[in-house]
């Protein structure tokens, strides 16, 4: 019943390419994440807020089923997922083959530090001499050039910048662990180790090559020796004998390939045992020496190792898909022929610069001041479309969030400094599309005074006394106006990212003629060639909601391409754990501390003395180095000597989020709830403890609390839900085609449920696109397809009249014709029940045939039934229905509909005179394009306020359009031949839908997501998905693109027979549950309910997601957490006082 | 006589006070010494229960800091914890605890010096106030 799974390639670490890694990641696949940058978060890692909450709320992205999979904290810090493989700091270097078969050639950047060394304690940054722009507070600050690239980052790595270090060699000294190789640009930074028990042999080497080629020479006269020293420190080369007295060279060449895998080996042999050697090739060494030899032999084959380490190291992986996730770069406004002043005046930031400066983690600590003068701020001015909508910079485009972050800039900076500061937004269209959008800017200008004015800045001068900001633009009327600000905020657009065309070329993807690839007609992220898709932004900048939405959608084009055949499927790699049952056992921990290569010195004996006194803990084990196979055979040997039950792994923050909890339950065979881990070095290196006496009290509380918390976990097996592997989808309009055509693909039977006789929605009106793709054809093929897949089950002239159950087994009852009933079981739901053109008040509509909506006019097109007279004028009046109370919202389609229309119109008539009468042209994204050709068309656009609408006079068969002409200043009186309303779009009534799913509707009536950013695709209810138009007015492929990630979304539920219980999941006690439901009104989730047959309290597991809210509120202990069990939250009380 | 040095439980929820707790030691902020930070999932969790049982096993105060409003990631627990604060900080005196013992902040996940910054507070607030005599003698 599961799909085919493979190993797919996601290229680009930010907030798209995460949530691509992590459904796909989610739905059974293994991910290779790759990011270019040293962290991943990509551009949010350096945002703080986001609207419209202004704050963050990434980690709502993070997996909600099966919980356990992924570590449960800020996302900002990182990701850590079993299924997803991370490489930063790396790049792609070749994509070939197609789809199941491609090869990916890698290409890593050392950042010369040990990962498995690094503590992140920052003394090497104390000592390094070298200050450069640091690129995380956009070149606000400095950093040194041995840095941890993301402050918040976790674990907090550092890294050398090899361009700017001088390799003085100070941080190697004051590393406590031994963690940094320095760039090996540098010969004596290059360690060779000489393994020989031969002291002639030994000397000789060394002198070579220390004193003759300045490399870092070590010698060892044994082979325990060597190794001794292969753990204290790595090393590039080891020069090694074969045959030395006790370990000779062939075990010395096993145990470093475990121990210090990347040092490189030659082998040193007697001629007599030069088949020893060749031998140890076949184990790992690179090649071999015969003794004796002259240093003409020995150093080309050292310089061999020291040129291959000094260049970077490529790798290859075979993947079955591609998704490129890059996202965008940002526009320089530096490299434009209008600068605006930036990095002249002082007081010219751009918006990420904006955003960095008024961070608390920002260079300034969270003051507003100008970087350059530190001069105080109090008129701040956004000044829009800089490097968009203008061919000076070759932007004929719209960024389509820059409006939106400056709304946000300037809320944030007003809620932050008060409402003395002035901020005004510059701009030409407040390009308020998308859902929430048009409410967040009405609050800004009502609510938080900020002040919107039209007209585009051209000039920025700075007053030379007063070194105030004096920025020059022409308003609506025309007239030249001037201001005078403190900063100036440069909403940047977008450009390519740095690695389009790199990418563009390897994967022969066309790119349009800005320089962003292209996909496929109808899909936004499908391309031309087998097996390579594209997410998030890209294809363009897009806010946190598309990428989101486009990236999940990506994810599921790409697991549906392995679905097809043409790869041998991988059947399920996540085998249901088997764990011990130690239920009945009394608790018994072992506690394993990690000494991270020694730099901890421990007195087990002392440590035991200062913990609390505790019947359950048996005792505690030292090992040397956790995260070495050395240090896992250590464990192996500890934990099959003693019979303890539970397992406190004390180490670095970089052991609690990698897989150790899961290696040691497989070795164990304990449940990953009886395995916890403490950070014990955080607390010692960081307070600079190593050395001091404290360091054993300051462990003891650590562990004490670990102990604590450990004595409680739960020692049942987690328990098991299970999936109905069937979905319903309702409505059989294009995204409910889409949605049930992308789950029956991946073999889950569905049930398609159309209320109507026929399928379609309204594909069955609307011509053809923007972009001139035609309707009709694409129509006939998604029905063909539908009626055609055999797990698809159509059930037209029905709707959904019941729902209940829990998610994963759903129990829903359909009303077909003649009011036949239904009842079957789903795993989950996709609700796709669209929307349709909002019914027009006014205007005139009604009372003259020559007043038509946007389909009205749209039929008539396709009929030919229009007929305008010669030379004839046409009208179209924007928002005529929408973007005021009480629909005020953006339907995203009408501006862009009107562009296609009069071209139509002007097309078969150049004559024809047409007018647009607009409020803001919303042509986001390259649709701006349609709007810069219908200008150069004739089209004329007349800018209206919503205050001073347009009026129709209707006066038998002359009809007439009154608007105020704001350049003229003067009201216009059109005579129109027609009058076309665009009155945007309204979903189709589904309060009926809401209430019998369970799920809320927003204001407007459309669907409420579970998080509008974050989860866009997700009803308020766990296992009910939406998409379409009843999720959000949009395009065609939009809607399409919606449907593919709620399909994605439910893949995630449907893909296995269970899911397992996640470890902080609640319970009922049902023996002391006195059945006063105050935990039902205070789940945030609903997802407790009270089963009136039982007569108790139910938990839906996968709706729980742990925040112990119903915990706190019982006045009976009845319902509670496990692992946070009051018990032992007052031993952690009592051990965090003791 | 040594300087009176308060001990301070911090219940700092998972995802923002906890993420800046940590932030503050990356960036090796200091911040005094006797801060206990015991982490939950959620201030939304905090029973009362916890906050009484560390006042009385001899904390000076406690702190439960959480996510800013609108942004606690279990949509609002932090506004549930702002309610039982403000009705525990009534019920307080009565057991002998002056109110300022408890407090309540926001602190979020990228907002290090904040962490450190009200740390530094709350420990010369407490020193001010001094220890606090309820674990010695309970008034009932």
């Amino acid at each position: 019943m599961s799909h085919a799974t493979g190993h797919i390639l996601v290229v680009g670490a930010g907030i798209g390419g995460m949530r691509t890694a992590m459904d796909l990641a989610e739905t059974g696949h293994a991910v290779t994440l790759v990011e270019h940058a040293p962290h991943v978060g990509g551009l949010l890692a350096s945002l703080d807020h986001q609207f419209p909450t202004n704050h963050c709320g990434m980690c709502r992205m993070l997996p909600r089923l099966d919980r356990d999979q992924s570590v449960q904290a800020c996302l900002r810090k990182g990701l850590t997922h079993e299924r997803i493989h991370i490489r930063t700091d790396t790049d792609i270097m070749a994509i070939d083959g197609d789809t199941g078969n491609l090869t990916v050639t890698l290409r890593q950047k050392s950042g010369y530090v040990d990962a498995r060394r690094c503590m992140g304690c920052g003394a090497c940054a104390d000592v390094c001499p070298v200050d450069i722009p640091d690129p995380f507070n956009a070149g606000l600050s400095t950093r040194k050039a041995i840095h941890s690239p993301l402050p918040h980052a976790w674990p907090a790595l550092y890294q050398i910048d090899g361009t700017a270090c001088t390799r003085c060699g100070e941080c190697r000294t004051v590393c406590p662990t031994n963690a940094i190789v320095l760039p090996a640009g540098e010969k004596s930074h290059f360690r060779v180790l000489v393994v020989d028990d031969e002291a002639i042999v030994r000397e000789s080497i060394r002198d070579w090559l220390r004193e003759e080629e300045g490399f870092h020479v070590d010698v060892a006269d044994s082979g325990p020796a060597g190794l001794s020293l292969l753990t204290n420190a790595p090393y590039h080369l080891m020069l090694l004998d074969i045959k030395m007295p006790g370990m000779d060279g062939v075990d010395v060449l096993r145990q470093a390939s475990t121990l210090s895998p990347d040092t490189q080996v030659i082998m040193m042999t007697a001629f007599a045992t030069v088949e020893t050697a060749v031998e140890a090739m076949k184990i790992g060494a690179m090649d071999y020496l015969i003794k004796p030899f002259e240093p003409d032999a020995l150093i080309p084959k050292v310089m061999q190792v020291y040129d291959r380490v000094a260049a970077m190291t490529d790798q290859t992986i075979q993947v079955q898909a591609v998704i490129l996730n890059a996202g965008t770069t940002l526009y320089d406004p530096s490299s434009g022929k209008n600068n605006l002043g930036y990095q002249t005046h002082p007081g010219v930031v751009t918006s990420l610069e904006f955003e960095r400066i008024i961070s608390n983690s920002g260079p300034f600590a969270g003051k507003l001041v100008r970087p350059k003068d530190d001069r105080p701020v109090q008129r701040l001015a956004w000044l829009q479309c800089v490097g968009s909508r203008d061919f000076q910079s070759d932007g004929d485009f719209c960024s389509s969030v820059c409006c939106m972050i400056s709304i946000k800039e300037a809320v944030l900076a007003r809620e932050k400094y008060g409402p003395n500061l002035d901020a005004a937004i510059y701009y030409m269209d407040m390009r308020t599309y998308d859902k929430s959008f048009q409410r967040y800017r009405d609050a800004a200008e009502r609510d938080h005074g900020i002040r919107f004015v039209r007209g585009r800045v051209h000039t920025m001068i700075i007053d030379p006394e007063t070194q105030d900001l004096v920025i020059r633009y022409a308003d609506r009327s025309g007239d030249m106006q001037e201001s005078i600000v403190d900063m100036a905020v440069l909403a940047i657009g977008q450009r390519p990212a740095r690695a389009m065309p790199k990418l563009a070329d390897m994967c022969h993807l066309p790119l349009n003629s800005w320089g962003f690839a292209e996909t496929q007609p109808f899909s936004l992220t499908r391309t031309a060639k087998p097996g390579i898709f594209l997410g998030g932004s890209f294809t363009g900048l897009k806010d946190i909601r598309e990428t989101v939405i486009l990236s999940s959608a990506a994810g599921l084009n790409a697991s549906r391409a392995l679905q097809s055949g043409v790869t041998k499927p991988v059947t399920d790699a996540l085998p249901a754990p088997r764990t011990r049952d130690v239920s009945r056992e009394l608790p018994a921990i072992r506690i394993l501390i990690c000494t991270c290569h020694q730099a901890l010195q421990i007195d087990t004996d002392l440590l035991s003395r200062r913990l609390r006194p505790c019947p359950s803990l048996l005792g505690i084990d030292i090992v040397t180095a956790i995260c070495t196979p050395e240090g896992s055979e250590a464990i192996g040997r500890i934990l099959n000597a003693s019979d303890f039950n539970r397992l406190l792994v004390a180490a670095c923050p970089q052991e609690m989020h990698s897989g150790i909890r899961r290696d040691l339950a497989q070795m164990t065979g304990l449940d990953r709830n009886l395995i916890d881990c403490v950070d014990i070095h955080t607390p010692i290196f960081r307070k600079g403890l190593t050395e001091h006496p404290d360091i054993h009290a300051e462990m003891a509380h650590i562990l004490d609390m670990g102990i604590h918390r450990l004595a409680g976990a739960n020692p049942l097996a987690s328990e098991l839900t299970p999936i109905h592997h069937h979905a319903l989808v309702v409505g059989g309009g294009v995204a409910g085609m889409t949605a049930a055509l992308a789950l029956a693909d991946h073999g889950v039977p569905v049930d398609l449920v159309e209320k109507n006789a026929t399928l379609g929605g309204n594909l069955c009106w609307i011509q053809e696109t923007l972009q001139g793709d035609k309707i009709p054809p694409f129509r006939a093929e998604l029905e063909q397809k539908i009626s055609k897949h055999p797990n698809i089950t159509l059930y037209t002239q029905t709707t959904v009249a019941g729902f209940s159950g829990q998610t994963g087994g759903f129990v829903t009852t359909l009303e077909g014709p003649e009011k036949k009933v239904t009842t079957s079981r789903h795993g989950a739901v996709i609700l796709a029940t669209g929307g349709m053109e909002t019914p027009v008040q006014g205007y005139g509509y009604g009372q003259s045939p020559a007043i038509l909506t946007q389909k009205e006019l749209e039929e008539q097109i396709a009929t030919h039934a229009l007929n305008i007279g010669d030379p004839g004028s046409v009208v179209m009046i924007q928002c005529a229905g929408t973007r005021e109370e009480p629909r005020n919202y953006c339907s995203r389609v009408c501006c862009a509909t009107s562009l296609k229309q009069a071209m139509m119109l002007k097309s078969q008539n150049p004559e024809l005179a047409v007018y647009i009468l607009y409020r803001d042209m919303m042509t986001y994204g390259f649709t701006e394009h349609l709007y810069t050709r219908a200008r150069k068309a004739g089209v004329v656009f007349i800018a209206y306020d919503p205050e001073a609408k347009p009026t129709v006079m209707v006066d038998g068969n002359d009809v007439r359009v009154r608007v105020m002409e704001p350049v003229l200043n003067r009201v216009l009186e059109i005579q129109a031949d027609r009058v076309i309303l665009a009155a945007g779009m309204i979903p189709s009534p589904n309060t009926d839908i809401c209430g019998i799913f369970g799920i809320k509707p927003d204001p407007d009536g459309f669907y409420q997501e579970a998080d509008i950013k974050w989860r866009p695709v997700e009803s308020t209810r766990e296992g009910v998905f939406v998409c379409g138009i009843g999720l959000s007015p949009g395009t065609i492929s939009e809607s399409i693109a919606t449907a593919e990630a709620a399909a994605q979304k439910a893949l995630a539920l449907l893909f296995r027979p269970e899911i397992l219980r996640s470890r902080t999941t609640a319970r009922v006690r049902h023996s002391l549950c006195s059945l006063c439901q105050l935990c039902i009104s205070a789940c945030p989730y609903g997802a407790r309910q009270m089963e009136s047959d039982l007569n108790r309290i139910v938990i839906d597991p996968l709706m729980c997601q742990g925040c112990g809210a119903c915990a706190a509120i019982c006045p009976n202990d009845a319902a509670v957490m496990d692992e946070w069990l009051p018990q032992h939250m007052f031993g952690v009380i009592d051990a965090a006082l003791a | 006589m040594e300087p009176f040095e308060p001990t301070i439980v911090a219940f700092v929820c998972n995802w923002c006070t906890y993420t800046a707790a940590d932030l503050a030691g990356t960036s090796r902020l200091s911040y005094p010494k006797n801060i206990r930070l015991i982490r939950v999932m959620c201030t939304g969790m905090v029973d009362p229960q916890y906050v009484i049982k560390a006042l009385l096993e001899g904390a000076d105060a406690v702190l439960v800091s959480g996510c800013h409003p609108g942004d606690c990631h279990y949509i609002n627990g932090n506004y549930k914890a702002r309610r039982r604060i403000r009705l525990l900080k009534e019920i307080l005196p009565r057991f002998g605890f002056e109110p300022e013992r408890l407090r309540l902040t926001w602190i979020g996940a990228s907002d290090g010096i904040q962490f450190a910054e009200i740390m530094r507070d709350l420990t010369s607030q407490i020193r001010a106030i001094g220890p606090s005599q309820t674990r010695q003698t309970m008034i009932i």
